[in-house]
């Protein structure tokens, strides 16, 4: 790798040609193997240099900026939001109005670059000590809680974090979390109430994931791969696999489409989270809507004889009802009648 | 509640998205990384992002202490690029290309709102300024503090040009290469002397006296 020459050219080195090498300063400020294996041998050839190689290195290291400017983390995510959202803005107009950002600051006053860099180190660390504890301590175990249609549940896991997991919907969660991270996996829905603490919580949805410290929030992942995240209190960031990451308000909702295309909004959130206080919601919904709706809450079958018309639309609110009173309710303002038998629903007019 | 073993595997390797981005580019040559981001990878435009933005803002206080100017400047370069996916050159080092783009964006913005004669002279002279920061060899002891004093003394009369070649040689490890592109020399040596006066000027102050 080095040879004899690049020993003899240091030799008659002075400071000022120390401190003029590239090669040199490339040592001292990103040392690697070869680099330091070459240094350490040659000072101690060279013992009558080692103090002249000490102050260069110590000037190298220490020439640094007087006016320090740290860029803050909304403006760092305000001006990422801006450059993604000009291709956005070419590509389609969306009709969902989009709101304006209000960024506030989760670590305000901290260099973005500097967190990169401890966590990926802490991550680094941590997953080494992670995998170690992996082979001495017992193995977590992933549990598995499935809802199928007309059922829902909550949960209180092992740091306090209580979800209210939706019908036809799945969450795998460890027995006990990391020392560094608590994750759960979900498809479907869940309301998640995350007990505030240090660790983050991340909610993974296969293409994107959730980040939080304490907050609650809405989660859905629908069969088409459509994801949506409602935040009612505290803050939440999504992060998509491409890097993507959008910090969300409360009110403020994310809608990421299949093809990956994100827009925010805000939301109704009786629509949106009225499942979780046993309240059944329709918003102006077409029969495919109010069909699957019926069928996820009640677990039922629901069959329509006759037409409708395409124009078709309902809206109510149901708080713990029955089925038969859902129908009573829908039939008396959309003039649709309604046979219960069994686990089928038939609808007709 | 059921136990999936075959779930179980799956699950554990969860990481999160953001550092599995920096875990896959860190280790790629900048050459790389730019020819993934003209190709259109996003995750390659989010790790520039990342890692470029926040010191292209330290960068950009240099010039100017108006933030909204440089976040401004920021985002045009990144909406440009993005926007010459494709068609875009080599670039062998990162850091450099993006300091020269975010230094012509910024003159080219503050020139729009300020009279050319006033950056050239005032605004700039004073950009940036040195400061030795407190290594513990130099702070070991009174006669080293002393030094110290003595040394920030001449690297205050160092002229705006060499205090901003030494600041992109030693802080911010560009090679006489980029320097000279950034500086606008038309000869790479031009950087090595620039580089070379100021450290003979300073000579004496990094000895220790004896």
């Amino acid at each position: 790798m080095f040879q004899d020459k690049d020993h003899i050219k240091f030799k008659d080195y002075q400071l000022e040609d120390f401190l003029t090498d590239e090669f040199f300063i490339q040592w001292v400020k990103n040392p690697n193997e070869n680099t330091t294996h070459f240094w350490e041998k040659w000072i101690e050839a060279n013992a009558q240099k080692k103090e002249i190689v000490m102050q260069a290195a110590t000037f190298i290291r220490s020439i640094d900026y007087q006016e320090k400017h740290l860029m803050k983390n909304e403006i760092y995510l305000e001006v990422f939001e801006k450059i993604i959202r000009v291709d956005l803005k070419e590509v389609s107009q969306k009709k969902n109005s989009i709101i304006p950002f209000h960024w506030k600051s989760i670590l305000s006053l901290r260099n973005i670059a500097a967190i990169l860099i401890l966590t990926f180190c802490s991550w680094i660390f941590y997953s080494l000590a992670f995998k170690r504890s992996i082979v001495k301590e017992d193995p977590i175990e992933w549990i598995t809680k499935v809802n199928r249609a007309g059922i829902k549940t909550v949960l209180t896991l092992e740091d306090g974090s209580r979800i209210h997991l939706n019908s036809s919907s799945k969450i795998t969660y460890p027995n006990r979390f990391s020392d560094t991270i608590r994750s759960v996996l979900l498809e479907g829905e869940a309301f998640f109430d995350v007990a505030e603490e240090s660790r983050p919580f991340v909610v993974d949805l296969g293409k994107a994931q959730i980040e939080v410290l304490g907050t609650t929030f809405n989660a859905k992942k629908s069969s088409e791969n459509k994801l949506e995240v409602a935040l009612v209190s505290g803050k939440v960031k999504v992060n998509d696999r491409k890097g993507n990451q959008v910090m969300l308000m409360p009110s403020e909702m994310l809608t990421i489409q299949a093809d990956g295309e994100f827009h925010k909004s805000k939301f109704d959130s009786l629509e949106i989270i009225g499942w979780k206080d046993k309240i059944l919601v329709f918003r102006d919904d077409d029969f495919i809507t109010v069909k699957s709706k019926i069928e996820n809450w009640y677990d039922v079958e629901v069959k329509l004889s006759g037409k409708l018309s395409t124009t078709w639309a309902y809206t109510g609110n149901f708080h713990d009802e029955s089925l038969r009173n859902v129908l009573e309710g829908i039939k008396q303002t959309s003039k649709i009648k309604y046979k219960i038998n069994g686990k089928k629903v038939e609808l007709y007019n | 509640m059921n136990i999936d073993p075959k779930k179980s595997s799956e699950a554990k390797h969860i990481t999160l998205h953001s550092q599995e981005i920096v875990r896959i580019f860190e280790s790629k040559s900048d050459c790389e990384i730019w020819t993934a981001f003209d190709k259109g990878d996003e995750m390659a435009f989010n790790y520039l992002y990342r890692i470029y933005a926040p010191i292209l803002y330290q960068y950009g206080f240099q010039f100017s202490r108006d933030s909204s100017l440089i976040q401004d400047s920021i985002q045009n370069i990144f909406i440009y690029l993005r926007s010459k996916r494709g068609e875009l050159s080599e670039v062998a080092n990162i850091k450099g290309y993006l300091y020269r783009s975010i230094q012509r964006e910024i003159i080219k913005n503050l020139k729009a709102t300020t009279k050319r004669d006033q950056i050239n002279s005032s605004a700039l002279e004073n950009s940036f300024k040195i400061e030795i920061s407190p290594e513990t060899s130099f702070i070991q002891s009174e006669t080293n503090s002393l030094r110290k004093t003595k040394l920030q003394n001449g690297i205050d009369q160092l002229t705006c040009k060499q205090r901003k070649a030494l600041l992109l040689f030693y802080q911010e490890e560009l090679s006489y290469n980029e320097i000279a592109q950034i500086m606008d020399f038309k000869e790479v040596k031009t950087a090595r002397k620039l580089i070379y006066r100021a450290i003979t000027s300073l000579k004496e102050f990094i000895k220790p006296a004896k």
